[in-house]
């Protein structure tokens, strides 16, 4: 457990280095709600029947904003290169590194949706759903957006390049997160939906670092 | 002897030479079965009891939409072989095929949208089977552009095969939840399994046009292959030779 704890380590202290990189999401997300009622119209009846779409959206795109800074610096710096002569395999000291992004920067993230959710005048049941939602499937969605950025990392004009590949392959996520809140709102169970989605991000957490390593390797061999 | 044959497909002159012959053949077979199918699906084919004339953009539209799919398929195998064999012919075919395969998804989207006027009313639906061919065409598009976010082509062309690959084992989960959200799309013209509901007269004819669409998707993946082929190898004497050969 040595090398794992090593790297959750390190994880919390450059978090605690820049405790400004975890607000700046909650900062997009907040201003990007906020706009909402602006666009829209203050009537509370329409906010909040689109209201948890908008905050799925907004959290999607939150949690791409810092999709190329996820491996950049540790690429730069050759943390990643000595990953690989870890005696651990390559993709799960990835795997480690992404559960603590999503428990340090997303979790956190996450936390203030039922604030963002009364202000658009969600019911209280709802956001409890949405939140279940968010926790489930961000896993996911974070290992989709760490493969992003490890797809572009030698890419030379890749700033918003990640964020549009990467967005057609959340489509389940969001299509399986939205039915259960229509299900929650309507009063339905949604278990089994809920299974869907966890069962997606389960998948997702043991094959996506596979595809990272592989993403990662090639620019270790490649551009040195 | 198996293997002797996988190996030549490794030479990109191996292939530029013999690729010539069978795009030659493949563009006379798409012409041909073009012609014969599109004049019997337009001008003979029995009008629809429901939709009239309209229907017959089924002609185009069924087997761009056929192929928009296929040729993903075959971008993911290359991938493979691009992965575990890195054969350099593997990339090329995936660059090949990103550009013809995200043409055909424009078109089917395009000919769907034209259809869809005079059927529904309407020329964008959100029903399953548009998303999904919209996510289709972005995939395609994602593609695309990754490569040429990239200057060292080795390193874009092994991106690209990740991102395919991921693509492909995620493409049938999307499909599945899509069609899960929304279903209004008629049912597949055509399966496999089954006896089609339409008179020979009619499918007859789109079988003719999905054989030809194929072989003109063969004759664009090849021309487009041998092009780059001459690109990437530009320094190679062999490509050169031509090239003073042309002049």
């Amino acid at each position: 457990m040595d090398i794992e704890r090593r790297i959750i380590a390190r994880e919390w202290r450059l978090v605690m280095a820049r405790p400004g990189d975890i607000l700046k999401p909650m900062w997009f997300l907040l201003v990007v709600i906020s706009l909402i009622p602006l666009a829209l119209s203050p009537e509370s009846s329409l906010l909040a029947e689109i209201g948890p779409a908008l905050i799925w959206v907004a959290t999607l795109l939150a949690i791409l904003l810092n999709m190329e800074s996820l491996f950049k610096d540790d690429f730069i710096d050759g943390v990643l290169e000595q990953w690989t002569f870890w005696p651990r395999p390559f993709a799960w000291c990835l795997a480690i590194k992404l559960l603590t992004h999503w428990l340090f920067q997303i979790v956190p993230l996450i936390l203030i949706t039922p604030v963002v959710g009364l202000m658009l005048a969600i019911e209280v049941h709802v956001i409890v759903v949405l939140l279940v939602t968010l926790l489930v499937a961000t896993p996911a969605l974070t290992c989709f957006s760490g493969l992003g950025g490890a797809l572009t990392l030698g890419a030379t004009r890749s700033s918003v390049l990640g964020v549009l590949v990467m967005l057609p392959l959340f489509v389940p996520v969001v299509i399986l997160a939205a039915g259960v809140i229509t299900r929650a709102t309507d009063g339905a169970a949604v278990g089994p939906l809920m299974a869907l989605l966890a069962a997606f991000s389960l998948a997702a957490g043991l094959f996506i670092p596979i595809a990272i390593a592989a993403a990662i390797r090639l620019n270790i061999g490649g551009s040195t | 002897m198996a293997w002797q044959w996988f190996h030549q497909w490794g030479s990109p002159r191996w292939f530029y030479e013999r690729a010539e012959r069978w795009q030659f053949w493949a563009g006379w077979i798409a012409l041909v079965l073009l012609v014969l199918g599109t004049v019997w699906g337009l001008a003979i084919a029995p009008v629809d009891y429901q939709q009239g004339h309209s229907y017959r953009i089924i002609y185009l539209h069924v087997p761009v939409a056929f192929l928009a799919q296929a040729l993903y398929l075959g971008m993911a195998v290359a991938a493979v072989v691009l992965l575990v064999w890195r054969m350099k012919l593997a990339d090329i075919a995936i660059q090949a095929l990103a550009v013809v395969g995200c043409a055909f998804c424009v078109l089917a989207l395009v000919s769907g949208a034209i259809w869809g006027k005079p059927t529904w009313g309407t020329y964008w639906v959100w029903d399953a089977r548009l998303t999904s061919m919209l996510i289709l065409a972005f995939l395609y598009l994602g593609i695309i552009g990754l490569r040429s976010a990239f200057i060292d082509p080795e390193l874009a062309g092994k991106a690209c095969a990740i991102l395919a690959l991921v693509g492909a084992i995620n493409l049938p989960i999307i499909k599945y939840s899509v069609e899960w959200w929304n279903t209004l799309h008629q049912p597949a013209s055509l399966k496999l399994t089954e006896r089609p509901a339409m008179p020979a007269s009619m499918w007859v004819p789109l079988l003719l046009n999905i054989c030809a669409y194929y072989a003109a998707a063969v004759y664009l993946l090849f021309a487009s292959m041998r092009t780059l082929v001459l690109r990437r190898e530009r320094r190679a004497q062999w490509v050169q030779a031509l090239v003073r050969a042309h002049d």
